[in-house]
């Protein structure tokens, strides 16, 4: 099982006086697409580096309460073990590209190689993501001639093919063109239908809303909220935290128009227009 | 960003040889003529790398590094000439200072070590992927750490050089001038060193994130995407040049017996 179960998690920089993550208590089931959403400084990378064990192993600091990803305690286990359960990829892809490798291709297979995983299952997987990400074409290109959004999808086969069960994603897109941002979602969206738990850092509301089972609001290091999204971005105190809700939701709340089933406001086009076709055909 | 690499791909045999053959030509290279003690073998080995080098079509990039060198090679030989602790025959005066036979044959000595060091290098470098560099060490045992070290080197530079000109053009921006008298330039330099080693910094950082991430601490057992190839040459270079080494060494025992 690699649901995952944080229980009164607080973290604290060094050198630092403010809490980063204030006692956050929250659970995640298996295969769940989980979405994070808060103003800057508001703890989402935190979080999701206490996620990976990049906190504390990796950057120190006082730290309280526990991760649990299945059995798995992450503050226990070596970020060189924990990569094979859980994988992130962040938002500047220059600095992902390790600089070893002199192809798209070798660059992928580098965390393969040091999982020590046999040739033969190596370009297996390394074909399998590289395929997911379209960059097939890309293959025998020098990883540092690529493009920002070539780079990033790159950096994301780099960490798929590495199989975990959890995958992080700490604003992807955020340097990619739309075509390539949907590519990537849906790309990520196939991954959760296979039952990989993910978690997305992103400040596209819409995208969030699009592609979320349920949305964790953090503000100032705490626990908002953790809902769907239809019940997060029907909150009338988003602004207060720096949120702004999706464009359709936006616009049904200003006309007042609810969803019959769950009485909150839609969320994506798709809900939008179910609301409206009600009201007309009412 | 592309990076710099002084890796050329010329396609010649050069570049298919295995990395480890061209590390056991660099160690012959050096040791073979410090081993025999004999000032023609330095030079017939510098001779051996030019033909090499030029070759793998590279002779032509191994002239920057000379270049560079040279300043350092002219004042070896100038206070060698003149101020070597040997010296009793002189040999020519430029007005007041003096250049003499020993001090000057003791400089070209050291010169041809350098230059011999410095073109065996060029031979390696210059023809191998860094990439295949780095596979090489720690297929041989050697740490990734050690490997990735001598990787960034190439990194660092290109990355720092694209930074500098990216806060150079935003400074620029704001007004301040950097270009005109030392005193100037002297005036910026502050406020453009500083974001380029905190950036530096910060990429440092997030790189060794990104690395962690994907095991490369991993205490497992290392696989390889690629396969080592050995050509029929390289079982004969490595077999040739160990031989060689230990031939020189036994020649330089058996004259100091006699």
């Amino acid at each position: 099982m690699a649901g995952i179960i944080i229980e009164h998690l607080k973290y604290k920089y060094p050198g630092t006086d403010r809490l980063a993550l204030n006692d956050i208590s929250l659970s995640i089931e298996e295969g769940e697409f989980v979405g994070i959403i808060g103003r800057n400084e508001s703890g989402k990378s935190s979080l999701c580096q206490a996620v990976a064990g990049l906190i504390p192993s990796f950057y120190k600091g006082a730290y309280g309460g526990k991760v649990l990803i299945g059995d798995l305690e992450v503050k226990k286990v070596p970020v060189d073990e924990l990569c094979e359960t859980v994988g992130i990829v962040f938002q500047n892809p220059f600095n992902q590209v390790t600089g070893a490798k002199a192809t798209v291709y070798e660059e992928i297979a580098f965390g393969l190689e040091n999982m020590g995983i046999p040739k033969d299952e190596m370009i297996s997987r390394i074909d399998g993501a590289m395929e997911l990400l379209d960059i097939s074409r890309y293959r025998d290109r020098y990883p540092f001639d690529l493009s920002g959004g070539q780079m990033q999808r790159m950096a994301i086969a780099g960490v798929i093919a590495m199989q975990p069960r959890v995958i992080i994603l700490d604003e992807p897109t955020s340097q990619l063109d739309p075509q390539g941002r949907d590519e990537v979602f849906q790309a990520v969206q196939n991954l959760c239908s296979q039952g990989i738990t993910i978690i997305l850092v992103e400040h596209n509301m819409e995208k969030i809303a699009q592609y979320s089972n349920r949305v964790i609001l953090l503000d100032d290091g705490r626990l908002i909220d953790f809902d769907s999204p239809q019940r997060i971005f029907s909150r009338g105190d988003l602004d207060q935290y720096g949120v702004e809700a999706p464009v359709y939701t936006q616009i049904c709340k200003r006309l007042g128009h609810k969803m019959e089933d769950t009485g909150c406001y839609p969320v994506t086009l798709e809900e939008a227009k179910t609301v409206l076709r009600q009201r007309k055909g009412g | 960003m592309k990076t710099i690499s002084l890796y050329v791909d010329k396609g010649t045999i050069l570049n298919k040889i295995a990395p480890e053959s061209k590390i056991w030509y660099v160690i012959a290279a050096i040791s073979i003529p410090a081993l025999m003690g004999i000032r023609w073998a330095g030079i017939g080995m510098i001779a051996v790398s030019a033909v090499l080098l030029l070759y793998g079509k590279v002779l032509r990039r191994t002239l920057p590094f000379l270049g560079v060198s040279g300043f350092v090679l002219l004042t070896v030989l100038i206070i060698q000439g003149m101020f070597w602790w040997g010296n009793e025959t002189p040999l020519f005066a430029l007005g007041p200072a003096v250049f003499y036979v020993e001090g000057l044959r003791y400089a070209l000595g050291i010169l041809i070590n350098i230059i011999n060091i410095l073109m065996s290098f060029c031979v390696l470098i210059l023809t191998t992927k860094p990439s295949d560099m780095m596979e090489n060490f720690v297929r041989r045992g050697f740490s990734p750490r050690f490997g990735y070290v001598f990787i960034s080197v190439f990194q660092i530079i290109p990355q720092m050089t694209d930074t500098m000109s990216t806060i150079t053009d935003a400074q620029r921006s704001r007004g301040m001038e950097t270009e005109g008298s030392l005193a100037v330039r002297i005036k910026a330099f502050i406020p453009l060193i500083v974001p380029v080693i905190m950036s530096s910094l910060i990429n440092t950082k997030e790189r060794a994130l990104a690395l962690e991430v994907r095991g490369f601490n991993s205490r497992k057992k290392k696989t390889f995407l690629n396969e080592e190839v050995k050509t029929a040459a390289d079982r004969y270079i490595q077999i040739a040049l160990p031989v060689l080494i230990l031939a020189a060494a036994i020649w330089r025992i058996t004259q100091w017996l006699a």
